[in-house]
Parts: structure tokens; C-alpha cells; sequence
């Protein structure tokens, strides 16, 4: 019996051991499969028009002659539903149409004054203007449907064609009727909510579409486009089609907050109206008025981006990146291989070498965020005077320098004696023994280190926060006093683009797409230093 | 023999071993010097890190003391007091800043000890697994799992706690908020947990093979031998793999920062961990970007990283405490 229990106890043991490994396995993939699978949005995705557009005018990039071709298509689809859009906004917004008839009265004023009729005319004819003009403000202003009715009818009475024809004051009349037609499907004491959810529909479409060819290019860039891709642009047909309205439940009793069409003809705000069609309409020709097709944008890694990283891509933040890290290491591999050896070959154990070794522990356990206010209070306050590159590289050189000293200090310390002694005994000296024979002995031990070192560099931010990183800054253009700059970096640009900046929320494709580029460098970096090290144990095994 | 050496012989081969090899500094100045001149040069490069030690507690120091010696003896006596005992964090108040950074610390050692709480259970039983009980192939494949998991950039940690898990928590588990000290504590954890795996693995695999034959031999199953023997013997420097875990957590930065939620206040009740936190580096990272030079302020935030340098010297010259303890024994065993 206690033999079982005993038993019992060391297999419960095993499992949990291996349940922990597994356990940590399994971290890594819950971690690493969101994060790339939703990274990889950025790269790989179905572009639309407006993707193809963006590309050639921010990037001059792609056929220009086909994008025309294409954009021409589109248009075609697209004029329908800006036609429907149009009339209805048209009819909707009376305060625009009053402006209009207000205009309209303005310039027959002006014609009148220059033709040659007689005076009692003129009075008469600018009476009647102005009785028209009144009349159709009154009924642009009401919303009792037969008020409008007697006013627009009053209106029709004034017609008199042969006064007003081919003058603004017909185009008055051509209001009036459509105005006419408009209301009889509309709930007018509700204006003000078909204009609140009119602005959010013309906002979908604008976000679907992107400016209308007639329109002023806009400042921003964000703004220039639609939607670029086709998961973005199911987003915003989503907010075209759907609404959350207070709707009474199907009881009837209560109110409850539901996602509603907005044509549906029992709650959707544009339930009747002339605006209903327009969203089947968008929903069945989105295919036609975008045209996405797959794309592989691999130039995402080497192309800027838009301010808020809301198009583009992440080249400037990896050139940053490559830069700081590849100067760290200029800084930090000669020293580092150098203390490495010296403490293997040379030192002896006295207090000194002691204290070395102190030192060398202690550097390695410093916080990151530690050796960012040391490089703020020494390299940036003494040597440059303002973040750059060459204080955060100095910086991260401390930070890697230990590991690069451990790695090498470790490889130099396996390469076996044997070795040293067939040098020595060939008559070498101690220091050409070392750089002949131990060094390239060591190398790939020492390459692994340098190599994981790089990884650690590159994914560091709390060392370069204060130091030299930027969310938004120069690219590295190697003229002039290129170190002297800060620069954009993967590791910031990480943190900025999921906690700072406000734009890039926007853009959730963009924000995994950088983390995605960073943790794939990464992880390339140390896969090559685990195949080095696995080939390197293989030789030494065999020998 | 003696005549031999002093009897100066013409190239002759024998001779040539029957006094010694080395040459005296007359005869090889050249070569003495280039010796003494590289010998040093080594030194000093290797001294290097010694430099960078003492000008990181240099300069750290340096930046922080304006807080500290600011106004007379008890002034300051008193300002450190504030410091250490309130937590009164209003550093930004134009007239009487408050800089009490009493929550600040205890919000690291809480998320700290949280998250030390999760990984040495786990990252204990992951070593004795890869050290005791896993065959070597399966130990192969075990290895880059963890390298892969140490090399993960914190930041992408953080991202990976803003964007996943506090959506997680705050939707499927239903916390008020989704930044707060558990989630920070889960990540923390993760980051721990291969430092605190390989020293452990370390350790066990240095404990000899013959106690733990010895044991089996005595009839113990693996578990008895593992807990009762192994354990034992390997304890110092499973203390020592802790630690190094506990200084990886209490110097992470972007983690926390991102996903602690930040508020600096004591967590009550103490046990509550779905609320929000605030760490030393945090704070530092948080607030040193937008402080203008030689303020109040700035200083503080140096004196918060004097404070958190000596932590992590303190738990490293406890760990190479640990470390040398093992070793020695170990070796004497």
C-alpha cells in the first residue's frame, strides 16, 4: 500500500515536471502565434483600389495606366451611390437649401436690374420672386408636412412660364418638386436624427470610398484614400449597414439596445426613405467598387510610413534598429572578446580579477531603465548634448557588453587544452597562440554570443528611451552628422504605436505588423545563433 | 651540467633544452616589453566594465543628489523620510510637491513577488524536469524553447499584455480593467521564468551523480530522491537561480509599464489583484521624458533609480553569495 502511494507520488511528480515544461511551450505558442498570425495582416491581405492608388501616389509605386483603368470602373459603380447619396442629403439639409434659394433670389435681383423691361414689371416680377422665395423658405423650415404642402403649392401657383423660364427662379421650382417628393417618404419631426445618422452613413462612405474625384485633395494623407483593404473595408460596411438603435423589445414593453439595419423596415432610421436602397446597394457592388485582390506587400519592411504609421510600412523604424545595434556592437565586441580573453588566458585569481568578475555580474543585472538614465546623465548631458545614435549605441554597448564577455569568455574557455599546447609546442607564443589558434577555435562560440547580443540590443527600448529613440524623426541619412540625430527605432516604435499614439489605434493591422517585424528579427537572430551553436557541439563532439 | 650552461654552445640542439627556454629580459627586451605593454593593455580594456560600473553608480548618484542634499541636514533628513515612508505622489504640483514613493516601491516588490510566485514553482519543476528526468532528445528541443522565450524583446511582451491579454481579461474574465497587477505579474512571470530555469538546471546538473545513485540505490523513488536529495544538495544555488529571476523582474520596464495600469497607489486589500499598480521603472520611464532637466522632479526620478540600482546589486551580491556557496560545496562534495 505505501508502495502505491509512494508510486503514485513520483508519476504525479513526473507529470507535473514535464506539465511545466509544457506548460512554457505552450506560452510560447499562445504568445507567438497571435502576434505573428495577426502581424502578418500587414504583409499579406487583399488590397483594394484604393491600396494600389496609395501606392502610386505616395509611394510611386505600381502601374499607373491600369490604376486609371481601374479607377475609371470603379467610378462607374460608384456614381450610382453618390447619386443616391446626394438627393436624399440634398433634400435633407434645409438649411443649405435655404442658403441656395436665398442665392437663387440674390442673382435674379441682378438680372432683372440689367434687362430692358418696363418699371411696373420689374415690381411685379420682384414681388412674385420674393413671394416664391418666401414661401419656399417657410417650407423648408416647418415640418408639418401640410404646411410645407400648402406653401410648395403656393409656390406651384406662382409658376409662370414664360416669366421665369431659363431664369434662376425656375431652378427654385425644380427644388420645390423635389423637395415634394422627398418628404412624402420621410418623418420630418425626425430631420434631425436622419441628419445625425446621415453624417455617420456620408462618413462610411467617405471612409469605404475616400474623397469624390471632384474634391480638394486633402491635407492629411490619412484622409486621401478609402478603405486600402478589404478586411478594413468589411469593417466600415459593417458601420454603413448596421446601427445601435433603442428598440422596443419583442414584447413590446421595453426599449433594449440592438444592432439594427439601418434600411430595416421596422426600426432601420432610414426604413421607407430614399436612402434605404443605398445599403444593399454598397453591400452587393463593394466587390466591384473596390476590386480588392490578394497581395504579398513585402516592401512593408522597407517603406515609410504616414504620420500615425496609418499607411506605409516600417523602414525607417529597422534601418533605425539596424544602425543602433550594428554601432553597439562596433562598441562593444572589441572590449568585450578582449576581457574575455584576458580573463581566460591571463588573469590569475587575485582580488583584482575578482573584482572584475563583481563588476561584470553586476553590469548584466543593471535594469535596462538603469542604463537609460546613465546614458541620459553622462553620454547625452557630456558627449553629445541631445539624444542621437551615437549616445543610444553607446548606451546599449553597456548593456550588451557583459553578455558578450560571458558568451566569449565561455567559448574561449571550451576550446580544449590540447589545442593550446600543440600551438605552444610548435613554438608559438602565448599571444599567437591565441589569435591563431583559441580565436578562430572560439569563433562560432563567440559568434553565438555576438549574435544574441544583437537580438538583446535590438529589442531593448528602456536603454534608448531617453537616449536617442523617437516616435517620429529623421531617417538615417548617412550625410553630415548622421549620429548626431536621433532616430526612429523598432523597439520604441513597438511602445508608440500601441500605448502613445492615438492614430495608429486606428490602424491594429499596422500596430501588430511592427511588433511582428521585431520579434521575427529577433527570433531569426537567435535561430541562427542556436544552429550555429548545435553545429558547433556536433564538431567538438566528434573531434 | 653546469658547465654545459655556462659554456655558450653553437646552435647545438641538446643544449638547447638543457637551460631553460624563457629568455631573460636583456636578451628579449623587445619581446619583455611587447609582453608587459600587451599584458596591460588587456588589463585596462578589461577594466572597462569596472569603469562602466562605477560611472553608472557615478552619475546615477550624481543626478540624484540635488534631491537628497537639497536644503539643510534635517531638510533633507526629512525629504528622504517623505521619499521612503509616504505615498504621496504629486510631483508635478506646482507649489509643495509631494514625492513619496513609498507605493511606487511596494508596487514593484508586489508585482515582483507575484510574479516570482508563478515562475518558481513552475520554472523549479521545468529544471528538474530538463535536468532529472527528460531524455536527451526531448532536453534538445526544450533548450530553444526557453532561449526563444528569454530573447522575446520586453516590448513585445508588453504589446502582446496590451492588446491580448487585458482584452482577455476585461471581456472574458470580466475585470473592471484590463492593465492591472495580475497581468503584469503573468508577463513578468514568463519573462522569469528562463533565468530562474537555466541556473536551476545548472545547479541540479551539478549536483553528482553518485548521491543521487546513492539514493536509488537506498530504494527512493525518483520524486524522493529528487525532493529529499537533489534539492538539498542544489539549494544554494536554486536561491541564487531565484534571485537572478527576481532582479529580471523587479528591472523589467516595458512590461510593467504598459501593463500595470499605473496608478500609484498600495494595492488594498493587499491580495486584490486585479488593480491597478505602478513600478520604480514605470515611473521612471513614464515620467523622465516630460520633466524638464535639473527640476525637483528630475532628480527624484534619478534617486528612484539610485534606489533600484542598489536593490539589484543588493539581490545580485546575494546571488554571487548563493552562487559561491554551491560552488564550493559542490566541489567539495
Amino acid at each position: 500500500m505505501r508502495l502505491r502511494i509512494r508510486q503514485t507520488w513520483n508519476h504525479l511528480f513526473t507529470l507535473f515536471s514535464a506539465g511545466s515544461v509544457v506548460l512554457l511551450a505552450a506560452a510560447l505558442l499562445v504568445f507567438l502565434i497571435p502576434m505573428i498570425r495577426k502581424g502578418a495582416k500587414a504583409v499579406v491581405f487583399r488590397g483594394t483600389v484604393e491600396f494600389r492608388k496609395m501606392q502610386v501616389e505616395q509611394f510611386d509605386r505600381g502601374n499607373t495606366e491600369a490604376l486609371q483603368k481601374e479607377i475609371e470602373q470603379t467610378r462607374q459603380v460608384r456614381q450610382k451611390i453618390y447619386a443616391i447619396l446626394d438627393q436624399f442629403s440634398s433634400g435633407l439639409d434645409t438649411e443649405k437649401l435655404a442658403d441656395e434659394v436665398k442665392n437663387l433670389y440674390r442673382d435674379y435681383g441682378q438680372l432683372l436690374r440689367y434687362q430692358e423691361i418696363p418699371k411696373e414689371r420689374y415690381t411685379e416680377l420682384r414681388d412674385r420672386a420674393k413671394e416664391i422665395r418666401d414661401h419656399l423658405l417657410d417650407a423648408f423650415a416647418s415640418i408639418d408636412k401640410d404646411e410645407i404642402n400648402t406653401h410648395l403649392d403656393a409656390v406651384e401657383s406662382l409658376r409662370d412660364k414664360d416669366a421665369f423660364s431659363g431664369t434662376p427662379i425656375e431652378t427654385m421650382f425644380t427644388m420645390a418638386n423635389d423637395f415634394q417628393a422627398l418628404i412624402q417618404h420621410i418623418d420630418l419631426s425626425q430631420r434631425a436624427v436622419y441628419a445625425e445618422e446621415l453624417t455617420k452613413v456620408q462618413e462610411e462612405i467617405y471612409n469605404l470610398f475616400g474623397p469624390r474625384p471632384d474634391e480638394a485633395t486633402p491635407q492629411l494623407a490619412m484622409k486621401r484614400f478609402g478603405a486600402t483593404r478589404w478586411d478594413v473595408a468589411q469593417k466600415h460596411l459593417e458601420y454603413l449597414v448596421w446601427q445601435e438603435k433603442w428598440v422596443p423589445s419583442d414584447d413590446g414593453q421595453m426599449l433594449v439596445l440592438k444592432k439594427v439595419r439601418r434600411d430595416d423596415p421596422q426600426n432601420g432610421s432610414f426604413a421607407g426613405t430614399e436612402l434605404a436602397p443605398l445599403f444593399s446597394l454598397v453591400e452587393n457592388t463593394l466587390a466591384e467598387t473596390l476590386h480588392p485582390r490578394f497581395k504579398v506587400y513585402w516592401q512593408y519592411f522597407i517603406d515609410d510610413s504616414t504620420p500615425g504609421h496609418y499607411f506605409g510600412g516600417v523602414g525607417p523604424e529597422v534601418l533605425g534598429t539596424l544602425v543602433l545595434t550594428l554601432l553597439a556592437m562596433c562598441f562593444s565586441i572589441p572590449p568585450g572578446v578582449i576581457s574575455a580573453a584576458y580573463l581566460v588566458e591571463y588573469a590569475g585569481d587575485n582580488t583584482i580579477v575578482k573584482i572584475i568578475r563583481i563588476c561584470i555580474n553586476t553590469l548584466a543585472g543593471v535594469p535596462s531603465i538603469v542604463y537609460g538614465l546613465f546614458g541620459l546623465a553622462f553620454f547625452v548631458a557630456y558627449i553629445t548634448t541631445q539624444p542621437s545614435i551615437l549616445s543610444a549605441s553607446l548606451t546599449l554597448s553597456l548593456l550588451v557588453l557583459p553578455v558578450i564577455i560571458r558568451a566569449s569568455e565561455e567559448a574561449i574557455r571550451s576550446v580544449p587544452q590540447t589545442y593550446r599546447e600543440a600551438a605552444m609546442g610548435l613554438g608559438a607564443g602565448k599571444f599567437r597562440t591565441f589569435l591563431t589558434v583559441t580565436l578562430p577555435a572560439a569563433g562560432p562560440g563567440i559568434l553565438t554570443g555576438i549574435i544574441l547580443s544583437l537580438s538583446r540590443a535590438a529589442g531593448d527600448t528602456a536603454t534608448i528611451l531617453f537616449t536617442g529613440a523617437v516616435a517620429l524623426g529623421p531617417i538615417p541619412n548617412f550625410a553630415g552628422k548622421w549620429w548626431m540625430q536621433p532616430t526612429r527605432a523598432l523597439s520604441y516604435g513597438c511602445y508608440d504605436i500601441t500605448v502613445g499614439d492615438k492614430l495608429a489605434m486606428m490602424v491594429p493591422h499596422n500596430q501588430f505588423g511592427m511588433v511582428m517585424t521585431l520579434i521575427v528579427l529577433v527570433l531569426c537572430l537567435n535561430i541562427v545563433a542556436i544552429v550555429i551553436r548545435s553545429r558547433m557541439t556536433k564538431k567538438l563532439r566528434g573531434m | 651540467m653546469a658547465q654545459n650552461i655556462s659554456k655558450p654552445v653553437k646552435h647545438h640542439a641538446a643544449a638547447e633544452f638543457s637551460r631553460p627556454l624563457r629568455l631573460s629580459v636583456t636578451e628579449d627586451l623587445r619581446g619583455f616589453l611587447a609582453e608587459k605593454i600587451g599584458h596591460g593593455l588587456l588589463f585596462l580594456t578589461t577594466f572597462v566594465s569596472v569603469l562602466a560600473v562605477m560611472a553608472i553608480f557615478y552619475f546615477v548618484i550624481q543626478e540624484s543628489l540635488p534631491f537628497i542634499l537639497k536644503g539643510g541636514f534635517r531638510e533633507s533628513i526629512l525629504r528622504v523620510r517623505e521619499f521612503l515612508t509616504s505615498t504621496e505622489w504629486y510631483p508635478q504640483k506646482a507649489e509643495n510637491p509631494h514625492f513619496g514613493a513609498l507605493a511606487i516601491i511596494v508596487g514593484s516588490l508586489y508585482v515582483t513577488i507575484c510574479s516570482l510566485a508563478i515562475a518558481v514553482p513552475i520554472g523549479v519543476l521545468a529544471a528538474i524536469f530538463l535536468s532529472d528526468i527528460a531524455p536527451f532528445s526531448v532536453r534538445q528541443y526544450c533548450k530553444p524553447v526557453i532561449e526563444i522565450l528569454a530573447a522575446i524583446p520586453s516590448v513585445a511582451y508588453g504589446v502582446f499584455a496590451v492588446m491580448v491579454v487585458a482584452p482577455w481579461l476585461q471581456n472574458t474574465l470580466g475585470f473592471s480593467t484590463g492593465t492591472n497587477a495580475l497581468n503584469a505579474s503573468l508577463i513578468l512571470s514568463i519573462m522569469a521564468l528562463p533565468t530562474i530555469i537555466s541556473v536551476a538546471e545548472d545547479a541540479l546538473s551539478a549536483v553528482g551523480r553518485e548521491i543521487r545513485e546513492a539514493s536509488y540505490g537506498l530504494g527512493a523513488t525518483r520524486a524522493e530522491t529528487t525532493v529529499k536529495v537533489v534539492i538539498p544538495a542544489a539549494h544554494s544555488g536554486i536561491i541564487a537561480a531565484v534571485i537572478l529571476g527576481m532582479m529580471r523582474a523587479i528591472g523589467e520596464t516595458m512590461v510593467v509599464w504598459m501593463a500595470s495600469g499605473n496608478s500609484s497607489r498600495i494595492p488594498s486589500p493587499w491580495w486584490d489583484l486585479s488593480q491597478s499598480v505602478r513600478t520604480m521603472t514605470a515611473t521612471i520611464a513614464g515620467e523622465l521624458g516630460e520633466v524638464p532637466k535639473d527640476t525637483d522632479h528630475y532628480h527624484v526620478l534619478f534617486a528612484i533609480g539610485l534606489l533600484l540600482l542598489i536593490f539589484t546589486f543588493g539581490l545580485n551580491m546575494t546571488s554571487e553569495f548563493f552562487m559561491a556557496k554551491f560552488k564550493k560545496r559542490s566541489r567539495g562534495l
